[in-house]
């Protein structure tokens, strides 16, 4: 009996923060989705949460894709181009690099670790200059090569396969591949990376928002506006179309607010369905039977 | 099969020194056991013939080829893991056949093995299983199934059956133990489990502190140990020490008097003690007589029965004699004994094992 109620509380605690969380961050988004399908007019006089109807979303959405002949495409698509690279990159510089970290032992692998902590922890904004730099001096500015490279360096995720691999991957498996004549590459590439799947999905998913929400340095290292990401365009086109201020407009196209809200979807969209592929995939449950179980 | 020699092997940790100049030579086709407590040096040993584990100082040869620097993989071994390593990601033929196949082995011949190796240990119906559908038997029976595949020179085991229940230990101790008897390969088990020792070992290498006690066949070590450690550490139950010390000497017996019982003068044949000094005699659980009657010579106990463990076959009896601990006492006289039973217990001299006060035995052999 004291127990049930004990029970009860304790779920009415747990709804009850969960329900506010939903609420914080749940219906903003879903005003974001609703507005979508909304004219301007409605967008002011109906009521927050009231759906518009389809015919309005593919009006708005032409209306955006007609803008400059179809820039925000081009934008997504070169979004695309800055995310995969990057993510491409990062995890092949990632998961060897902490694999590394956790498995052999070498001269200045702790003072390594210290730094990729130390950049782990360094706000963005402080090393943009340096990198800036780095890619003016290398001819890189203004190309996909150079925000790619420049967006590819994520401690974190050297960080996240180190503490993966020393935590979830037991010694003795990578004992028992040597005795089966491993090397150390064949160690990494036999057992490490089969045995890393969950790790691979989580550092591919903290990257992808990473790149895909890359505003920052896409903004210092492209002055190009045909090689602008997505984050970036957007801002183009909310003040170039006067879509939040429309005495403010650069010009008079047919780019109001409903069209910013739907160019914000097309940012938003593809890290939830991300997130909904890869999340089943972030599991550890993959190295039961290893060891005794 | 082949034999496997350490000479001179120095083993540091920084400033710690585990072992110093070790020397230790298995010949082919003997099955070696590693016995010792937590820290004795034991795995480490073995690690180190594995070749996981680099040595300081020293030469190991395997089949006469000095393999001190060689890579795990190059040195004829084969390893079972106490927590069986299995490869998590491939399945039980994957397991076994994956070192076959790192060496290229042409894929009908892989096949083949692993069926022979499957047969051997009955893991034909578990082949396309994943680790983690397997129990823990099942486990350790693929782990030696890899070991099996690949032919090696010198089996390895580390603890492999420390994490099974107490009747699936038994039953995989049986199947090791035949497994030796059809491969006749040379086989070196690390255990702090004595039982597995005594029953596994053509001999057994009892460590402690990075040094080997005692090294000789099961017997040996159990009626004749080197040591208070060995005696203590070889036996089950464990064996008795009574605190004595030395009240005469002559030629090879001296009289001793045994702390804490009425036994003032007692002769025990032992060389090497002086009069004064501090001793330790061992008795094993079964030596103990129940005396009736008048006093016989000998070590002379009185105690009442603490508490009895009835086993059908045995009885022991932990006798409560005003000592530092209870006394283990091996009885077939069931009925007689009951918790609070007043009991006499004998020993005849020549069954007791004489420890100076460093330990060391003095007695000669029973």
């Amino acid at each position: 009996m004291n127990q049930a109620r004990k029970f009860r509380i304790s779920h009415f605690v747990i709804w009850s923060i969960l329900a506010f969380f939903i609420i914080v961050y749940g219906v903003p988004l879903l005003w974001l989705l609703l507005a979508g399908t909304r004219t301007e007019s409605s967008l002011i006089s109906d009521t927050p949460l009231s759906f518009g109807s389809f015919a309005t979303m593919k009006e708005t959405f032409l209306n955006l894709i007609r803008y400059n002949s179809g820039q925000v495409m081009t934008w997504a698509l070169n979004s695309v181009i800055y995310t995969v690279g990057s993510v491409t990159l990062t995890l092949l510089a990632c998961i060897p690099a902490g694999y590394a970290l956790a498995m052999a032992e070498f001269r200045g692998r702790k003072l390594i670790l210290i730094l990729t902590l130390v950049a782990m922890i360094t706000p963005s904004q402080a090393i943009i200059l340096p990198i800036f730099l780095e890619m003016t001096f290398l001819g890189l500015t203004n190309t996909y090569t150079g925000l790619i490279l420049a967006s590819s360096f994520f401690p974190f995720g050297v960080y996240l396969a180190y503490i993966y691999y020393t935590t979830s991957l037991p010694k003795s498996v990578i004992e028992s591949a040597r005795v089966d004549g491993c090397g150390q590459l064949q160690c990494f590439i036999h057992m490490g990376l089969p045995m890393a799947k969950p790790l691979l999905a989580l550092v591919a998913f903290f990257s992808f928002v990473n790149n895909w929400n890359n505003y920052f340095l896409a903004f210092i290292l492209i002055s190009d506006d045909s090689k602008q990401n997505l984050p970036v365009g957007l801002t183009t086109l909310i003040s170039a179309s006067g879509a939040l201020n429309a005495q403010e407009a650069a010009s008079n196209l047919p780019v109001g607010q409903p069209e910013a809200i739907q160019a914000a979807i097309l940012v938003v969209l593809p890290i939830i369905l991300v997130f909904l592929v890869s999340q089943k995939h972030v599991r550890s449950g993959l190295n039961a039977g290893a060891e005794k179980g | 099969m082949a034999q496997v020699s350490l000479a001179n092997i120095k083993k540091h940790y920084g400033s710690v020194e585990l072992f110093d100049d070790l020397h230790l030579d298995i010949a082919s086709g003997e099955f070696v056991v590693f016995v010792g407590p937590s820290g004795s040096g034991k795995s480490t040993l073995l690690r180190m013939i594995a070749g996981l584990e680099a040595v300081t100082d020293g030469v190991i040869e395997i089949d006469g080829k000095d393999v001190t620097y060689d890579e795990p993989s190059d040195r004829g071994i084969a390893m079972v893991f106490q927590n069986y390593a299995l490869y998590p990601h491939m399945n039980v033929y994957g397991n076994i056949a994956f070192n076959l196949r790192l060496a290229k082995m042409p894929k009908d011949k892989v096949h083949e093995r692993v069926m022979d190796a499957a047969r051997i240990l009955r893991l034909e119906e578990l082949l396309e299983r994943s680790p983690a559908q397997l129990s823990g038997g099942q486990r350790q029976r693929v782990a030696i199934g890899r070991a099996i595949v690949r032919k090696p020179k010198v089996f390895l085991f580390d603890e492999p059956l420390s994490n099974l229940d107490a009747s699936l230990r038994t039953q995989m101790r049986l199947e090791i133990e035949t497994l030796h008897r059809e491969l006749g390969a040379t086989m070196i088990y690390v255990t702090h489990d004595q039982t597995e020792a005594m029953t596994l070992a053509d001999r057994i290498v009892a460590l402690d502190y990075g040094e080997i006690q005692q090294l000789g066949e099961p017997d040996e070590l159990y009626s004749t140990p080197n040591n208070a450690f060995v005696a203590g550490f070889i036996g089950s139950p464990k064996i008795n020490f009574l605190q004595a010390s030395v009240v005469e000497v002559t030629g090879h017996s001296v009289v001793v008097s045994v702390t804490g019982t009425p036994n003032e003068r007692v002769v025990l044949r032992a060389s090497g003690l002086h009069v004064g000094e501090k001793i330790q005699l061992g008795i094993r659980p079964e030596e103990f007589q129940l005396a009736t009657g008048s006093s016989p010579a000998g070590v002379l106990i009185k105690g009442h029965v603490q508490t009895a463990d009835r086993l059908g076959n045995i009885t022991y009896a932990y006798i409560d004699a005003a000592l530092d601990s209870l006394l283990t006492v091996q009885t077939f006289a069931h009925r007689k004994i009951k918790t609070g039973t007043e009991v006499i217990l004998t020993v005849p001299p020549v069954r007791i094992d004489v420890f100076n006060s460093k330990g060391i035995r003095c007695s000669p052999a029973k």
